[in-house]
């Protein structure tokens, strides 16, 4: 009997035909099996740190670390999963909450999320964290689930020039080919650059210039950026639970600290480059240090009371992730490694990936103390890395697309990874697992221990050169007598050669193995 | 229904900020930016099926005026291999905004990748003006110096480069330039500096490891492979250059383990499989000797290298008409060396063919004469 595999079907009901979809999709084979596991090798089942939880290939969610969340939202002591799910191929972007293996609740959101992170907002009870999602130019709030707050970014200084020309032809002083070339001028020279209704104005044919113009004339000039990445500061305390202040990084290269009760923009400081990534450490009213890891390939380092970078690291690749562990800064690299910096951007270490990595984290096991890197591949692995040192190296059966680790449900240390297809994996760590260095490969690599793919000799091969050494002379005599009389010596050698070539069968001239 | 309740719940109250009515995304004007971390995310991943996709959607709303997807579209056609549009993208960049020295640089790039690098050094300059301190301008006109045989100003740019920022590039380039002209020792000299600002380059490692070997430094070519090798165990060159020197001492059998890792990783490579050949002879194993040079000459059938080494261990196979033949052939490849002349003429002896073989000899001596000379 054959089931095709339906994405209408509830969550839950996936989840109980776990099916060898991951192997045979396009066949829709419903092969009855026991919920859960995939293969993975006898040998490192035993030794395995982690437990999975949870696995399912056909959740759906499209994402980035960025927009993974771990909160108690409801206060209820059970840590609930947020994701800003873009949908797939960047359609339907829906803000979906799990509980365990479930999915508790999915809204609709207006566009693409750029970010989510969760934050206490203000000091009174109940202190459940308050949800907030960037997308465009807007960053959408949430208390216990329910819209909150809208906060969107305060509009960019347009061009004075550019409005004055603009206010002329509301006032019809002046035609639309000047218009053209006085906004031309301005697009070469300004600091500032135009909108994009002018923009669009410049690149019209001639003859719809003058339709453009009456329509919009008598619209305001207005230019606005959009958010491309946010994270949490904590405000004045260091607690866990302390008041947070939500960062933001903007295309139009600067980056906002918003104060969580009011709103408002507490402080503003600028970048040469557009901010990608962002990790901060410290307290907004005490000290902090913020790192911005940019477009143009730098990570650029500043502190509380700079309005410009203090320090900056020229990676001359792309940042692919940024995660701080303890006082060192990690990068991953679009060139497959993982270097650490230190705060005043030396580099203190660099590691090779064997494959592109994706997306970074940060994983930490309070209880021990410890912080260390994730670092998704594409070839389906999450490395864990304390410093130089692999700790431990999690499979997966597709490309890592987001990483998130901490209290899920009322587990712990909680590993969330979302794949390329869609999937949905969760495994938790053992209580009894520690990391050692050297859970990863060590020591001569494993190629040392192969033999070496030799050609082998045939008997054949073997008689012919006994006959060689016994008949060599008489063989190679009759070619030599049919050279040519003496010459210099590179002269006959070359002839010799060739005679010899096509002299007697020599079985040592037939390339004998295949490459 | 379910969808309509998830509706009304995405209706927020309007925010303190925004008292104009919400025109910011009017109809006609979506927000140019829209969805530039998008792409930037999908192109840092090396998703460019991804990328590509949400670049035409973008371009398609904006109507063609959003830089940065111009910008990404043109990155990646670069590294599909389609340098000319690329190229042409790239200008599209410039013109729409002008005042980046990024968008120039860009363009300097493709045309120095269509090989056209006067031109790529003409945009350059312009890119200069407007953005001094820029390292990596300084950089490339000086790898485009190169390329013009202009090496004193590609040397100078080079030197711009790193006072302004220290990269491991800059300090190969001008390594490369000093080898052009022949400088071992001040080739030796910057590579030198370039380890102690980045100890951890397995490139530089090897290169200068290579270098000692070449100037016949050994201790310190083992030093620095001996590192290049601690960073990357599997560096074909370091473990090429340190087998074959501990071949020169001896040691076959280790050089035959650190020989097994690289052929895993680049099995059809001449020189490696020579030095399999040699091993296996220094250990007398010369029928697997044999075979691993064979097979080295089938992969690079114009190395004299190789053809020296069958002449020899057939020769010590006593297989006589096999040695003159390869000994020819390597001849035929490199006619002053007096070794080859040597070994011919030892293989013509025991052909009996003794009027050969004292030709041999006397052009062997010739030949070794003129080089003590």
């Amino acid at each position: 009997m054959f089931y095709t595999p339906s994405s209408e079907l509830p969550t839950h009901l996936i989840l109980r035909n776990q099916l060898r979809q991951v192997f045979f999709p396009s066949l829709g084979i419903h092969l009855p099996r026991p919920p859960q596991l995939f293969p993975s090798s006898p040998s490192s089942e035993a030794s395995s740190k982690w437990l999975d939880a949870h696995y399912d290939p056909m959740a759906n969610i499209h994402t980035f670390s960025a927009c993974l969340e771990l909160a108690d939202l409801h206060g209820d002591g059970e840590y609930k999963l947020v994701v800003g799910d873009l949908g797939p191929g960047g359609q339907q972007p829906r803000l979906k909450v799990l509980k365990g293996p479930t999915v508790l609740s999915e809204s609709p959101l207006p566009a693409l999320p750029a970010a989510a992170a969760t934050f206490l907002m203000e000091q009174h009870e109940p202190r459940t964290p308050a949800l907030a999602l960037a997308s465009g130019p807007c960053v959408y709030v949430y208390k216990n689930l329910r819209p909150y707050f809208k906060f969107s970014l305060p509009q960019l200084p347009p061009n004075p020039l550019e409005q004055d020309l603009w206010h002329q032809a509301k006032e019809d002083r002046i035609d639309p080919l000047t218009l053209k070339e006085m906004l031309e001028g301005i697009r070469e020279k300004a600091e500032v650059p135009l909108s994009a209704q002018s923009l669009r104005f410049l690149q019209l044919e001639p003859s719809e210039m003058e339709a453009f113009v009456n329509q919009h004339k008598s619209k305001s000039i207005r230019r606005q950026t959009v958010i491309t990445t946010m994270t949490t500061l904590k405000k004045n305390l260091a607690d866990e639970d302390a008041v947070s202040c939500l960062v933001l990084g903007t295309e139009n290269k600067e980056l906002l600290v918003l104060d969580p009760e009011a709103f408002t923009v507490l402080a503003k400081m600028s970048l040469p480059s557009v901010p990608v990534f962002l990790e901060v450490s410290g307290q907004f009213d005490v000290e902090f240090r913020l790192a911005a890891a940019c477009r143009n390939g730098n990570i650029y380092i500043l502190r509380r009371d700079s309005k410009r970078p203090r320090y900056c690291i020229e990676l001359s690749a792309q940042p692919v992730g940024l995660v701080r562990v303890h006082k060192v800064l990690v990068v991953g690299s679009n060139r497959d490694s993982l270097h650490g910096f230190t705060h005043k951007g030396k580099r203190l270490w660099t590691v090779q990936m064997p494959a592109a990595i994706l997306t970074m984290n940060l994983l930490e096991q309070r209880s021990r103390g410890l912080q260390a890197v994730m670092a998704g591949l594409a070839n389906g692995e999450v490395r864990i890395h304390r410093d130089k040192a692999l700790l431990s190296v999690v499979r997966t059966p597709d490309a890592v697309t987001s990483l998130c680790f901490g209290r899920y449900g009322r587990e712990d240390h909680t590993l969330i990874v979302t794949t390329r297809g869609g999937g949905l994996i969760i495994k938790i760590l053992k209580r009894t697992a520690v990391f050692v260095e050297g859970g990863g490969e060590a020591g001569p690599p494993p190629a040392q221990a192969m033999k070496l793919n030799m050609p082998r000799k045939t008997r054949l091969y073997v008689d012919q050169t006994l006959r060689e050494r016994e008949a060599g002379t008489a063989s190679s005599r009759p070619a030599s007598a049919l050279c040519a009389p003496p010459q210099p010596c590179t002269g006959p050698s070359r002839q010799t050669s060739t005679c010899c070539a096509s002299g007697p069968p020599v079985p040592t001239r037939r390339p004998s193995s295949p490459a | 229904m379910a969808e309509q309740r998830l509706v009304t719940r995405t209706q927020f109250p309007a925010s303190a900020e925004s008292l104009k009515p919400r025109l910011k995304k009017a109809p006609e004007f979506p927000i140019l930016e829209k969805q530039n971390w998008l792409i930037h995310l999908h192109y840092i991943r090396k998703d460019y099926e991804a990328c590509k996709d949400v670049i035409k959607e973008q371009l398609q709303e904006t109507q063609g005026l959003c830089e940065y997807a111009i910008y990404v579209q043109a990155l990646i056609f670069r590294l599909e291999g389609n340098i000319q549009e690329s190229l042409e993208l790239f200008q599209t960049c410039a013109v729409l905004s002008p005042q980046s020295a990024d968008n120039l640089k860009q363009v300097a790039r493709s045309l120095f990748l269509l090989g056209k690098h006067k031109a790529a050094t003409e945009v350059y300059n312009e890119a200069a003006k407007l953005n001094q301190k820029d390292w990596e301008i300084c950089h490339n006109l000086g790898v485009c110096y190169i390329y013009l045989k202009q090496l004193d100003k590609a040397q100078d740019q080079l030197h711009n480069a790193l006072h302004l920022n220290r990269h491991d590039l800059t300090y190969i380039m001008l390594g490369k330039i000093h080898l052009l002209e022949g400088d071992l020792d001040k080739a030796i000299e910057i590579y030198k500096k370039a380890v102690e600002f980045s100890p951890e380059n397995t490139e530089l490692l090897t290169t200068l490891g290579l270098l000692y070997l070449q100037l016949g430094i050994y201790q310190k070519a083992f030093e620095h492979l001996g590192n290049a090798l601690t960073y990357d165990p599997t560096n074909y060159k370091a473990i090429l250059a340190a087998g074959s020197m501990m071949q020169t001492h001896g040691d076959f059998d280790v050089a035959l383990t650190k020989y097994r890792v690289v052929a895993c990783a680049v099995p059809e490579s001449p020189p490696l499989w020579n030095n399999i050949g040699m091993c296996f002879f220094g250990k007398k194993k010369y029928v697997a000797a044999i075979s691993c040079l064979k097979r080295a000459n089938y992969l690079a059938p114009f190395d004299w290298k190789i053809l020296y080494n069958l002449g020899l261990v057939h020769l010590t196979m006593q297989q006589y008409a096999s040695a003159f033949h390869f000994l020819s052939a390597a001849i035929n490849f490199q006619p002053k060396m007096g070794e080859l002349y040597m070994l011919l003429a030892v293989a013509l002896t025991n052909l009996e063919d003794t009027e050969n073989a004292r030709r041999a000899y006397t052009e062997a001596v010739r030949l070794d004469n003129e080089k003590d000379l």
